[in-house]
């Protein structure tokens, strides 16, 4: 069942919390062993609070479409009480006094907590092959990878171990696990969803959202997460209540889809530019005016963002990095050396830069409503797996899978990750709609409509079915 | 092109040849870029970190 069916069910009394706790937590303890989703499960404080959603139930109360929900929390999203590692070995005994903001949320509106999600080491990657934790799996083919970083969070909810996760995204860490994952996952506008009490990489660049598998459970799980929060500097004045697409949309008339000519369909794997270019016919065949156009050299806008994230994990790293050296695994350690070493004049200019890629982007979304593109090149590589072959071309596997979403962060816009359909042998093929600024109603509205017209969703891992 | 060995040995960092790669390819995006950059903007717009604008509605 999918988060909203499962509301529904919890609402007409077929199923309570308690039930769908324990059931989460029996796949957790025969599923995990072979995907390492979870790194830490709440098994009482899951039992506790589905007892308590289904008091309040009885009672007449309902917190809305999350009373009651099994979901887990990203590793680095602190929770009081519960070790929070940020998947890292510096991290290892961290347990905090307090929930971070999206926890509280979640909590308050009746989320039950079943644990906590396997990640990449402190966020910084893509592959979840973690050196102090393990490899994550995916649940489509446990030999690759579930993508990062927030990999847990993607393949617990692929597998059915629980039914939303909680995310955060300063590359591509919400959409690539999305992708190669075949669930669905926004990052939503910067601002939008409190950052208060995760744990930081690149501060101008983190996102917080949901994964969960349909468009629709993204949607209720993004309105409960989003609102203002004075906990956190760069809290946007907005709420987000109602976001939860129509249940039909026979229509998408007067929506205009960017497809861009350049960078975004370049370089990509033939499968995924067919199903993604299958997504965009499907747009058009419900009303959608498809509108080609050419965006601005994406590696110069990655420039921008890979230079902002070195220096700012950098930074966010300089009191662990000198006196806990060997804590940190060989990849994160080189990322942060490299941003300690890039002089400060080039932050100033990437920023400078950044700016003005700001504006070119928003007048190319004034002339369209979302752009509809490739959220990775490729699927899922097998763990492990440092180059691959594109187009006849070896790109190292962290670039090629973050090449076209890493950009995005700089910009602070929303970009929703769905699934565009499946590769031959059977691997989910991921796509994204970047959208305005505060314009994920919208986004969600033209992802909801493709969803219902391609059934991709529908489609399960072998896993899951166990 | 900066000597990026020189620099990072002052920080008592060592520079592997992939790090070394990734940081000549910033080096040289980075010299292609400042060409955009516009040198007549206020510079105190810097200290403030960009955030999205209003505009989807």
């Amino acid at each position: 069942m999918t988060l909203i069916e499962t509301t529904q069910a919890l609402r007409a009394g077929k199923v309570s919390s308690a039930e769908l706790t324990e059931e989460c937590l029996k796949r957790i303890e025969s599923l995990n062993p072979r995907l390492n989703a979870f790194l830490t499960v709440t098994a009482e404080i899951a039992r506790e609070q589905a007892l308590q959603a289904d008091r309040e139930r009885r009672s007449g109360m309902d917190r809305g479409p999350l009373h009651g929900i099994p979901i887990a929390h990203k590793d680095l999203f602190c929770t009081a009480g519960v070790r929070t590692t940020s998947g890292s070995k510096v991290f290892e005994n961290h347990v905090p006094k307090f929930d971070a903001a999206i926890v509280e949320r979640l909590r308050e509106a009746g989320a039950v907590m079943l644990g906590k999600t396997s990640m990449h080491e402190h966020a910084y990657g893509i592959t979840c092959d973690n050196p102090h934790y393990g490899a994550v799996h995916n649940p489509w083919d446990l030999a690759r990878i579930p993508g990062g970083s927030s990999g847990g969070a993607a393949a617990a909810v692929a597998a059915g171990l629980c039914l939303l996760g909680t995310g955060s995204d300063t590359g591509g860490s919400i959409r690539v696990p999305a992708s190669y994952c075949g669930v669905t996952g926004i990052k939503p506008t910067f601002g939008l969803v409190s950052k208060f009490g995760a744990l930081p990489l690149g501060f101008s660049l983190d996102h917080a959202g949901p994964i969960a598998r349909t468009v629709r459970d993204v949607a209720v799980s993004l309105a409960a997460m989003a609102g203002p929060d004075k906990r956190d500097p760069n809290s946007a004045h907005r709420h987000a209540d109602d976001l939860l697409p129509p249940d039909e949309i026979p229509s998408l008339a007067g929506v205009k889809i960017g497809i861009p000519e350049n960078f975004f369909y370049e370089r990509i794997d033939l499968q995924v530019d067919n199903a993604v270019h299958f997504m965009a016919y499907r747009a058009q065949d419900l009303g959608a005016e498809l509108v080609p156009l050419r965006v601005p050299d994406g590696r110069q806008l990655n420039t921008i963002s890979q230079i902002t994230l070195l220096v700012e994990a950098a930074a966010v790293h300089e009191p662990y990095i000198r006196k806990q050296r060997k804590l940190y695994g060989d990849d994160v350690r080189a990322l942060i050396d490299m941003g300690r070493v890039i002089p400060g004049v080039d932050y100033v200019q990437a920023q400078r830069l950044r700016r003005r890629a700001q504006e070119v982007y928003r007048s190319i979304l004034m002339q369209v409503d979302c752009l509809l593109v490739p959220a990775t090149p490729i699927t899922a590589p097998n763990i492990g797996q440092t180059e691959v072959a594109i187009g006849g071309e070896t790109e190292d596997v962290r670039i090629a899978t973050t090449r076209l979403v890493r950009g995005i962060n700089a910009l602070g816009l929303p970009s929703l990750a769905m699934p565009a359909g499946f590769t031959r042998g059977g691997m989910p093929i991921g796509m994204q709609l970047i959208g305005r600024a505060f314009g994920e109603k919208e986004l969600l509205r033209i992802g909801a409509a493709l969803e219902d017209a391609t059934g991709h969703t529908k489609l399960r891992p072998g896993i899951a079915g166990e | 092109m900066r000597d990026w060995t020189t620099t990072a040995a002052g920080l008592k960092i060592e520079i592997t040849e992939k790090m070394l790669k990734t940081l000549e390819g910033l080096d040289k995006n980075m010299l292609g870029l400042r060409g955009l950059i516009d040198w007549q903007e206020e510079p105190i717009l810097l200290c403030t970190m960009p955030a999205p604008e209003d505009e989807a509605e």
